[in-house]
């Protein structure tokens, strides 16, 4: 009987072993503040659909968006600017990050913020001309080393303490041969991404680590676990484990100018840092690309720079991207403010989004305004399922007037708050009194402002200014 | 032919040569994105050495490729590879002596009997298979393709001790005599002098 116990506990304890192994594998990405967006949400002839791909509402922004976006994909029209315009909060970020998704991983999509560029370590032009650079993609043919073979095992050892770097092996094979493979820390990671587990077959491309699942192995397809009906059986490769392939490509012309500036060389590409390059390099580099488009080994992508916040550029960098804006090889610039007619940076002349009207006259607007009661709840609806929570119609109901009254921003952070002092209580579905009760735990903007109103004689340094502050979202 | 066309890149090269610890290295620089360097015993005039260097499309620096000689260890962090064949697994090391090429896969453990070792005209290559469906590669014959030939079965002869399978291909007069020439052309070049530094060392 004893033994049945020990017996029953350990099967037990292995289970919970492998649970929380698989929640490891899924649950990498975290949730972001637009990680529900998953495209614009058009129809085929780009009419917005009013709930769709995370998108609610604001269907002319969105629409006019899509007309953008098929502007883009034909890549023919070179540095246009677009601006969007709205208040705090009413999905000017969420859109370009929609445009993003739908343009596809092989489109080059850069985001930034427009205080990103302001480092010690390199000029604001830099910055920019990088930032660019970025956004323009080389498709070109390239010879290099792939690894491809089935799965056999996957042996992953953390470190006892917990901490420190993890030691992986792999072996693969084909129908001839069979290898050991010591694993990086970054391809085990992206390993348990794509969740390649034994039996699958992979190619791996050696020179940037992409791992790509071609399905599974036909000798496992008795395996009657773990086969949706999506699976896709392929034969085991044959022959060497290493080949070299011809693939396609697409690389930004930051990652050329990144590997032909010899005092960096190509690790600074990981490495993250890459200061300054030189005018020259990046000379020499359009010139061979030219060579190569003029010879039909390469395609130009035109992708997109998404400057966020860009009333934090100043007058300088304005005139840089004027004059940037007119190179032929210059991607499509999106840019986002919810500023009104405000100072340019660097200089004390006012203008409307704080840019100089010059650039303005070069862009096309696209305006945002604030959502409808009906939109602010199906947006609520959306981030309650993006955070795993369960929410009660009222509660919903409740929430959404907050969403009106305050921000919608403020709104979106109750449902982390309450759905925290709903488990706290033991229950599964957030309620009325679970929203009140972080509504007065936690302060509006609004509220403090009013908090401090009445109550600024016992805080510190409180002599109000004369002049009203500017209020920065 | 092929064997003329080798021996022309070869006079067609920008070299240079250092004479030290006995042997000569040779440094060929065919186009400004391709170089080699070979190194020979001064003395018996064989070939210890040979190594390729490309650079990639986009003009980074590669690595150099080594066809005869042993591999150069690399000493690479695991984390900026991100994959690497583990320390334990076959690797291929070239020879070549007065008579014969030679190929040396070390850490193959499994006995004599495992494995068949094929030339491929058709595929312009040697296959080395095992039975036991642990190793298979693809060698080519870079020598022979210079002079023109096919690998041929009748020249091969292999044998298994510590822990490494030793392929001998007997060296064709073809292959001979095209070394031979490359030698003359060798001779001359006026090698550097050890002084001949192009910069001064700080």
């Amino acid at each position: 009987m004893e033994y049945m116990y020990i017996v029953f506990v350990y099967l037990q304890a292995a289970a919970a072993a492998r649970v929380q192994e698989v929640r490891e594998i899924t649950r990498i990405e975290r949730i972001g503040a637009h990680s529900h967006i998953r495209g614009l949400g058009l129809d085929d002839s780009l009419e917005p659909r009013h709930v769709s791909q995370g998108m609610v509402g604001q269907l002319s922004a969105r629409r006019a968006a899509g007309v953008i976006l098929e502007m883009i994909k034909e890549g023919k029209i070179a540095g246009r600017a677009i601006l969007l315009a709205g208040q705090p909060g009413t999905g000017k970020t969420a859109i370009a990050l929609g445009m993003a998704q739908a343009l596809g991983i092989d489109t080059p999509f850069t985001s930034m913020a427009g205080s990103e560029i302001y480092s010690l370590e390199m000029s604001k032009t830099e910055a920019l001309t990088q930032a660019i650079r970025k956004s323009i993609g080389v498709r070109i043919k390239e010879e290099t080393e792939i690894i491809e073979g089935e799965v056999v095992e996957i042996q992953v050892d953390r470190p006892a303490t917990g901490v420190g770097t993890k030691v992986g092996k792999l072996t693969l094979k084909t129908t001839e041969m069979e290898t050991i493979y010591d694993l990086g820390n970054k391809m085990i990671e992206s390993l348990m991404k794509e969740k390649v587990q034994a039996g699958d077959v992979v190619t791996i491309d050696k020179a940037t680590g992409k791992i790509s699942r071609l399905g599974r192995s036909f000798t496992r397809a008795r395996d009657y676990d773990a086969t949706g009906p999506q699976t896709r059986f392929v034969q085991c490769p044959e022959g060497e484990l290493q080949k070299r392939k011809e693939v396609v490509h697409t690389v930004t012309l930051h990652e050329v100018d990144v590997i032909n500036s010899r005092t960096h060389g190509f690790l600074a590409l990981f490495s993250g840092d890459t200061g300054e390059i030189k005018a020259e390099v990046r000379e020499q580099i359009n010139a061979k690309v030219a060579e190569w488009r003029e010879e039909g080994k390469a395609e130009i992508v035109p992708g997109v720079l998404f400057i966020d916040e860009v009333h934090m550029l100043d007058i300088e960098c304005f005139s840089f991207l004027n004059r940037a804006l007119e190179n032929e090889m210059a991607p499509v610039v999106i840019m986002a403010t919810n500023r009104g007619i405000t100072r340019i940076r660097g200089t004390n002349y006012k203008s409307p989004h704080g840019i100089p009207i010059d650039l303005l006259d070069r862009m096309i607007i696209v305006s945002t305004s604030p959502y409808q009661e009906k939109d602010l709840k199906e947006i609520l609806k959306i981030r309650c399922e993006e955070e795993d929570c369960e929410m009660s119609d009222d509660a919903l109901t409740v929430l959404t007037r907050i969403a009106l009254e305050t921000s919608l921003r403020y709104a979106i952070q109750l449902i982390t708050t309450a759905s925290l002092v709903c488990r706290k209580r033991k229950s599964t579905e957030v309620n009325i009194e679970d929203v009140k009760r972080v509504y007065s735990l936690f302060l509006d903007e609004s509220r403090s402002a009013q908090f401090l109103k009445e109550y600024q004689d016992e805080f510190m340094f409180n002599e109000m200014e004369e002049e009203p502050m500017e209020v920065t979202a | 032919m092929a064997s003329q066309k080798w021996l022309e890149m070869i006079q067609k090269a920008e070299k240079k040569c250092i004479i030290e610890d006995g042997k000569q290295k040779v440094h060929y620089q065919f186009s400004p994105a391709e170089e080699m360097v070979e190194e020979y015993n001064w003395e018996t005039g064989v070939l210890i050495r040979r190594a390729w260097r490309k650079k990639n499309t986009f003009g980074g620096e590669g690595q150099w490729d080594v066809e005869i000689g042993d591999p150069e260890t690399r000493f690479l962090n695991l984390n900026q590879v991100g994959i690497k064949e583990s320390s334990s697994a076959p690797f291929v090391s070239r020879r070549i002596t007065k008579t014969s090429l030679e190929w040396r896969i070390r850490n193959l453990p499994y006995p004599l009997s495992v494995y068949t070792v094929k030339a491929e005209p058709e595929s312009k290559c040697i296959t080395v298979r095992t039975t036991n469906k642990k190793y298979f590669k693809k060698l080519a014959v870079p020598d022979l393709e210079r002079a023109g030939l096919l690998p041929e079965q009748d020249k091969i002869q292999f044998t298994h001790k510590h822990n490494t399978l030793i392929i001998t291909y007997q060296k064709p007069p073809e292959v001979y005599g095209l070394e031979k020439k490359v030698l003359q052309e060798l001779k001359k070049i006026k090698p550097c002098k050890e002084g001949d530094m192009q910069c001064n060392p700080s």
